[in-house]
């Protein structure tokens, strides 16, 4: 994996030198900090990263800021990879932030920070123009969703790998993570895109979109 | 679906209690005629007439007392002697109201709820400016008043209506061993007692017919007691009994009272959560990275002891996170829909969501509604078994109305169990309320009103 150039925008001190620290052990530069949303806009004019870690609550008002400003960079600098982290996620947080395109962001719980391996995965795959949405989100959205009978019609393996695609893994791991062959990943996916009516879709984060759109 | 009809239980303990006397006073026989020749020898019927001869008794002493009190008192104000008289004819109405509500609850079985107790400011300045404002006792000297000028003439001839109907009753009995002699106009004797004009009753047939009359005047004779009586009770409810400030009061002491211990308890289960919780894991962590420390320093493999270190730190993330969603969810921040949509998407049972909220309730009333909601649906998933759960939230006017439906299996009482009759209460502290509807066999329709303004 190449060495990412990353901005952090997180107002806890301890967290965000644990973070930095976590990064640049894994060989990435993080090339500014800053403590709230107001100062995240000029240090990513200045220093073009590939990918903005952002806290979405941050002073003042300790609410969305955050995720304010990550839209606004996102809409500015689409090609910045955005990964939007936050002690909790909410379903409506995700849709505003993905808001018909889920090219090159994230949306996570603070806590995936202590899987380093899939956070440093997930952080790689926004900053390359993926997609990562917190398995809470993911979870949440199947719960709520409107296609409960058709997420009853899968099976069990099939509803797991739906909730690996809506996160935004690829099927290679896909596979990884389930411990299944490459084949037997595309095999499920094909189902799901049939029983959930589906386009087939070969970008991969068209593919996520198409995912999402349906269960909501 | 139940063909029943749902029995709705408003969980407000006067509500229930009117409702059960309804009940009480309904019977199959209560026909008009049948009311009419069942009167006379009801018990009610004689503990009225005790409360009337009571009542015209009292009227007069409580005219002496107020001449008394107020002459007396007045004519000495100027002297200071008569302002102590004053106040104890003031106050001491506060015992004349008891006495009546007291007669009320005996004679005429309708208990009247006391008013607040006399409260006095502090120095003998302070009790008599309270006794002299004292609004119980002005209230009771209102009552005394009316009652002792109509009281005494309403009662009187509601007895004397008795009194009279009861005579011309047994009169041929009198007529028939007393041999009364009038003499008319003309001079001539007739064996009369009672005549009209110069109608006499003086044979045996007229005074059967005067004993007839009697005798129906008898059987009417109960309705303008119990009228009288009716009329009283209307009074000592108004004037002598608990007024709508002390009700208020009285509920507002309540609900603070809940209020409080809501809170305390709340926070005695954060500690509890995070002492047993969070705490203990973080113990175990710190445990575990401490030995792993020390195997490191010899040489020794820790990957075991950080692994599970490890764990126990994502663990407790976990469960401060749902710790922190039982305090204040931070869903709530959008406001109550989308949270809402949040705890129906989190929900184990099916929920259909339907949101339509104009006006945002305060933030207090937002997380009152937020929480119901989430043991309604607690509740729902646990003891209903229902298939499907439905979740309405809309204004009403000025309230904020949540209704959660289940197709489950009915049967819930906010009697049993602190679960329900604890939401009821949390509604109350905002002057909200809930309706369970839930018959056996359900459905089960919990309805909840709460201010949108955060009180009334």
């Amino acid at each position: 994996m190449s060495s990412l150039r990353i901005v952090i925008a997180e107002d806890s001190v301890i967290l965000r030198d644990g973070l930095a620290q976590l990064l640049i052990d894994r060989g990435h530069e993080v090339v500014a900090i800053v403590g709230d949303a107001v100062g995240l806009g000029p240090a990513v004019d200045e220093h073009r990263p590939d990918v903005a870690v952002v806290d979405v609550r941050m002073p003042p008002t300790f609410t969305d800021e955050g995720l304010v400003a990550s839209i606004e960079l996102r809409r500015k600098h689409p090609e910045i990879g955005v990964l939007v982290f936050s002690q909790w996620v909410e379903t409506r947080y995700a849709a505003e932030l993905l808001a018909g395109n889920a090219s090159g962001v994230g949306y996570l719980l603070k806590d995936r920070v202590a899987d380093v391996g899939e956070f440093i995965d997930a952080l790689a795959r926004v900053a390359s123009g993926g997609t990562a949405l917190d398995p809470d989100v993911v979870s949440q959205l199947m719960g709520s969703s409107r296609q409960r009978d058709a997420l009853e019609r899968l099976t069990p393996r099939e509803r797991e790998v739906l909730a690996l695609m809506a996160q935004g893994l690829s099927n290679g791991a896909i596979a990884t993570a389930l411990t299944v062959t490459d084949r037997a990943v595309e095999k499920h996916v094909g189902n799901i895109f049939t029983k959930l009516d589906l386009p087939p879709s070969d970008a991969h984060h068209r593919r996520v979109l198409a995912v999402l759109k349906s269960l909501g | 679906m139940g063909v029943a009809p749902p029995s709705i239980r408003q969980v407000t303990p006067s509500i229930r209690h009117s409702e059960r006397r309804k009940i009480a006073t309904m019977r199959d026989t209560d026909t008009v005629p049948m009311t009419l020749l069942r009167a006379p020898f009801e018990a009610r019927t004689w503990r009225e007439l005790a409360y009337v001869l009571v009542g015209v008794a009292l009227s007069c002493i409580a005219a002496v007392y107020l001449f008394v009190g107020f002459a007396t008192g007045g004519l000495f104000a100027i002297v200071l002697i008569g302002i102590p008289v004053l106040v104890a004819t003031i106050v001491g109405g506060r015992v004349w109201g008891e006495l009546h509500r007291w007669l009320c609850a005996t004679l005429l079985r309708t208990p009247i709820d006391a008013p607040a107790p006399f409260t006095q400011k502090p120095g003998i300045l302070g009790l008599v400016r309270s006794g002299l404002t004292d609004p119980v006792g002005w209230r009771a000297m209102v009552y005394l008043t009316v009652k002792s000028v109509f009281g005494a003439a309403a009662g009187f001839f509601a007895l004397l209506f008795a009194a009279t109907a009861a005579l011309f009753t047994v009169s041929p009995i009198i007529w028939w061993l007393e041999h009364p002699i009038n003499i008319d106009s003309n001079g001539v004797e007739r064996r009369s007692m009672i005549q009209i004009d110069d109608f006499y009753f003086d044979t045996l047939p007229r005074m059967l017919l005067l004993a007839s009359v009697g005798l129906v005047c008898l059987f009417l004779a109960p309705w303008p007691i119990r009228a009288w009586t009716a009329i009283d009770v209307i009074l000592v409810r108004g004037l002598l009994g608990e007024t709508k400030r002390d009700k208020r009061l009285q509920q507002l002491q309540e609900t603070r009272t809940t209020a409080v211990e809501d809170s305390a308890a709340t926070l005695r289960s954060v500690e509890r959560d995070l002492h047993d919780g969070t705490q203990a894991r973080l113990v175990t962590m710190a445990m575990a990275l401490g030995r792993a420390e020390q195997k490191i320093a010899t040489g020794d493999d820790a990957t075991a002891l950080i692994a599970d270190a490890h764990a126990n730190a994502k663990e407790a993330l976990r469960e401060l996170r749902e710790l922190v969603r039982g305090i204040h969810p931070p869903a709530l921040d959008l406001g109550l829909p989308h949270a809402l949509e949040t705890l129906a998407s989190r929900s184990a049972a099916p929920v259909e969501l339907s949101v339509n909220l104009p006006v945002r309730p305060t933030h207090g009333i937002e997380a009152i509604a937020y929480f119901s909601v989430a043991e309604l649906l607690t509740n729902v998933a646990k003891h209903a078994g229902a298939s499907a759960t439905w979740l309405n939230v809309a204004t009403v006017g000025n309230d904020l109305v949540i209704t959660v439906r289940d197709n489950g299996i009915g049967g819930a009482d906010p009697r049993n169990g602190t679960g329900l009759a604890g939401l009821a209460a949390r509604a109350g502290t905002v002057d909200g309320s809930m309706t369970v509807t839930s018959p056996p066999g359900g459905p089960t329709v919990v309805t909840m009103t709460l201010p949108l303004a955060g009180s009334r």
